[in-house]
């Protein structure tokens, strides 16, 4: 398993090498550099003459006339290093200070989504493949459809509604307004948790639609396997043997597409955020872009791919684990 | 020798899409300890579904006879009725493994990959011996040893694929002798082996049922394996056993036509130039079972206006015999 774990681990680190490459060539896409836009910025509406020779200098002061490669390093070595993304210019400080907290918050939904689908969806797809063919099945498959037609902006909405209704309290954004702006708290981690439910049910909703079929499907196909009778023919205890034999097996598919989970919940993120009021990076993200605030963004796919990929790392080892014969090579 | 498993007049239907089926019709047979059950037949004849059903092992849509009786003599001399046990009762549970046990055609299928052997033995020797995790480990070791495995004490901690087809069947024995089962139903073990292992697992457990005196059912389509292992035999054809009685006999003088088509069908040495004699013609699908004698179909020797009409009773011809054919019964009948 150790040889197993560093062989992935290494594998891991280069793919964040070559995307971090990926991200650095889309940060140098757009017209104009830093220097350029910096400047614009600066004296637009100042009536300062701006020449080319001034903004040379200001190239030349942030290191931006080195050759490509050496600023890629440099910028990769900041992050590396010293978790410095650069500067934001449209906010006239560091990425790391605009992208901050949001950061935790995107975390902190990512995964209460991830722990919700899984929680519900794992459990629901074995007892419908157990009770096949019978009316909670058919009912759980006709959720299934639902849940996997309905757009989640509308569900945000129609659950941001009821949630007022029914809860009472103002259920957009993560945080009440007396915690809004105040220092991290314990009473301010529980005011979050008390509304991440909300964007954790909108955005597992579909997932949990889509994994039930999927373990339904694979747990149906583990429990017609021989091993699974020769189990219960030596008396091993219906519900032990469920959960030892067919279930072990039958998420694999599920934790073979956590990485696409993820990947899935940050596109569908934005969008959820502007209906639930939310601040995350997705849409931090979409304003980066259209102010060609480049570092910032950057700084965020950065971080998206880098999440992506490690849970693509978790992934394997927890697919070794649930079955052997992946890392022995079979 | 005391009569430990007797069946009586088993059927087994399914509700399927098409309507009822009924691939088990009037089985009756038993197994006395200390001694081995032959039941042959083609594949699709009923052997497997039959003894499922004294495991309880069937789908939810098997429905058994009004009138089939199952009834065990169980270690301790109390007799139980099989096939009407409540669903996870523990009652069941001391049955399947520590009463009978199961041995299957494919021992990597029977085997779930992501266990060790050692893990999967473990598992069963706990739940009947009620022994702790250290001394069910030993216990698995020994086992292994006992069934020919070499190196046993590593072996225990391997993987499934890890083993040979040959190696597996003998672990998958190992196992399932663990449990200690006082009946030991094998389910074709031999068919997906080797003929030199085949040749080998089949010695290797008429040994063990010989020193661990256990009752067993042998489930084959191969009369020469019937020939080494089996006391007694049963022939069954669509579901219905047409021919038993002591194996030896049987095979030295079979009395029903299809019980002679298969031994005509085994190749011989002695003959190598002959071609094979198949038993003409295929086995019908249980949802077309040929009106009267099920077998009239590919029989050599039907009396038209009999045999295709009105299915006929078991008759002993010979002392200990017992055949479901019209030309005994006709025979036994004009003699009376």
């Amino acid at each position: 398993m150790l040889r197993f774990t560093l062989e992935r681990f290494a594998g891991m680190v280069v793919t964040m090498l070559l995307v971090s490459v990926m991200v650095f060539l889309i940060m140098e896409i757009p017209p104009g550099d830093y220097a350029d836009r910096y400047a614009f910025r600066k004296y637009s509406g100042t009536g300062v003459n701006v020449t080319e020779a001034d903004i040379e200098a200001i190239r030349r002061d942030l290191g931006l006339d080195k050759p490509m490669l050496l600023r890629y390093f440099d910028w990769i070595g900041g992050i590396v290093l010293r978790g410095d993304f650069g500067q934001a210019f449209a906010f006239e400080t560091s990425v790391t200070k605009v992208i901050g907290d949001k950061v935790w918050l995107t975390a902190g939904i990512l995964f209460s989504t991830l722990l919700l689908t899984y929680l519900v969806s794992i459990p629901i797809g074995i007892y419908a493949a157990v009770r096949r063919g019978s009316a909670v099945d058919y009912g759980l498959t006709v959720f299934s459809y639902l849940g996997l037609a309905l757009p989640n902006f509308l569900l945000a909405l129609v659950m941001l509604y009821f949630a007022n209704r029914w809860f009472g309290a103002d259920i957009g954004g993560l945080f009440s307004d007396q915690y809004r702006d105040a220092p991290w708290s314990l009473a301010k981690a529980w005011d979050m948790a008390k509304h991440l439910w909300l964007p954790a049910v909108v955005l597992a909703w579909s997932a949990v639609a889509y994994q039930i079929q999927t373990v339904r499907a694979t747990m149906s196909d583990e429990l017609n396997k021989l091993s699974v009778t020769a189990a219960r023919a030596r008396g091993v205890p219906e519900m032990k043997l469920l959960v030892k034999y067919p279930a072990r097996l039958a998420i694999n598919p599920v934790v073979s597409t956590i990485g696409f989970d993820v990947n899935r919940i940050f596109s569908e993120l934005p969008i959820v955020a502007v209906v639930l009021g939310l601040t995350e990076l997705g849409e931090l993200l979409l304003r980066a872009y259209l102010d060609l605030d480049m570092n910032v963004a950057g700084a965020i796919l950065l971080l998206l791919t880098f999440a992506i990929v490690f849970m693509n790392f978790v992934s394997d080892l927890l697919l070794a684990w649930l079955d052997p014969r992946i890392k022995l090579g079979v | 020798m005391s009569k430990m498993l007797s069946v009586e007049n088993l059927s087994i239907s399914f509700r399927t899409d098409e309507g009822v089926i009924t691939p088990v019709q009037g089985v009756t047979f038993s197994v006395e300890s200390g001694r081995t059950l032959g039941l042959v037949g083609e594949s699709g004849s009923g052997k497997s579904i039959s003894t499922k059903a004294l495991m309880q092992l069937l789908p939810g849509s098997a429905v058994l006879g009004a009138d089939s009786r199952m009834t065990y003599t169980d270690k301790s001399g109390k007799e139980i009725a099989l096939g009407h046990m409540k669903h996870g009762s523990k009652e069941l549970r001391r049955i399947r493994g520590g009463e009978i046990g199961m041995i299957f055609q494919e021992p990597m299928a029977s085997f779930s990959p992501v266990y060790t052997i050692g893990n999967q033995m473990m598992e069963a020797i706990m739940l009947h011996r009620g022994l702790k995790k250290r001394e069910a480990r030993e216990y698995a070791i020994e086992m292994l040893n006992k069934v020919g495995i070499s190196n046993a004490a590593a072996r225990v901690d391997q993987y499934p694929h890890e083993l040979s087809g040959g190696m597996r069947q003998r672990a998958m024995i190992a196992l399932t002798l663990s449990a200690g089962p006082a009946l030991l139903i094998a389910d074709e073990p031999t068919t997906a082996l080797d003929v030199t292992i085949q040749a080998q697992v089949l010695d290797l457990m008429r040994d063990l049922q010989r020193e661990l005196g256990m009752g067993m059912i042998f489930i084959t389509h191969d009369l020469g394996v019937i020939a080494q292992i089996a006391d007694d035999v049963a022939v069954m054809y669509l579901g219905t056993i047409v021919e038993r009685g002591p194996a030896k006999e049987v095979i030295r003088n079979p009395q029903h036509p299809y019980t002679q088509g298969l031994l005509d069908a085994i190749p011989s040495l002695d003959h190598l130039h002959d071609r094979l004699k198949p038993v003409p013609g295929d086995i019908p699908s249980p949802t077309a079972r040929p009106k009267g004698c099920p077998f009239h179909t590919r029989c050599a020797q039907a009396i038209s206006g009999t045999c295709d009409v009105q299915e006929p009773q078991e008759t002993s011809p010979l002392p200990g015999r017992a055949v479901r054919c019209w030309l005994h019964e006709t025979k036994s009948r004009s003699a009376a």
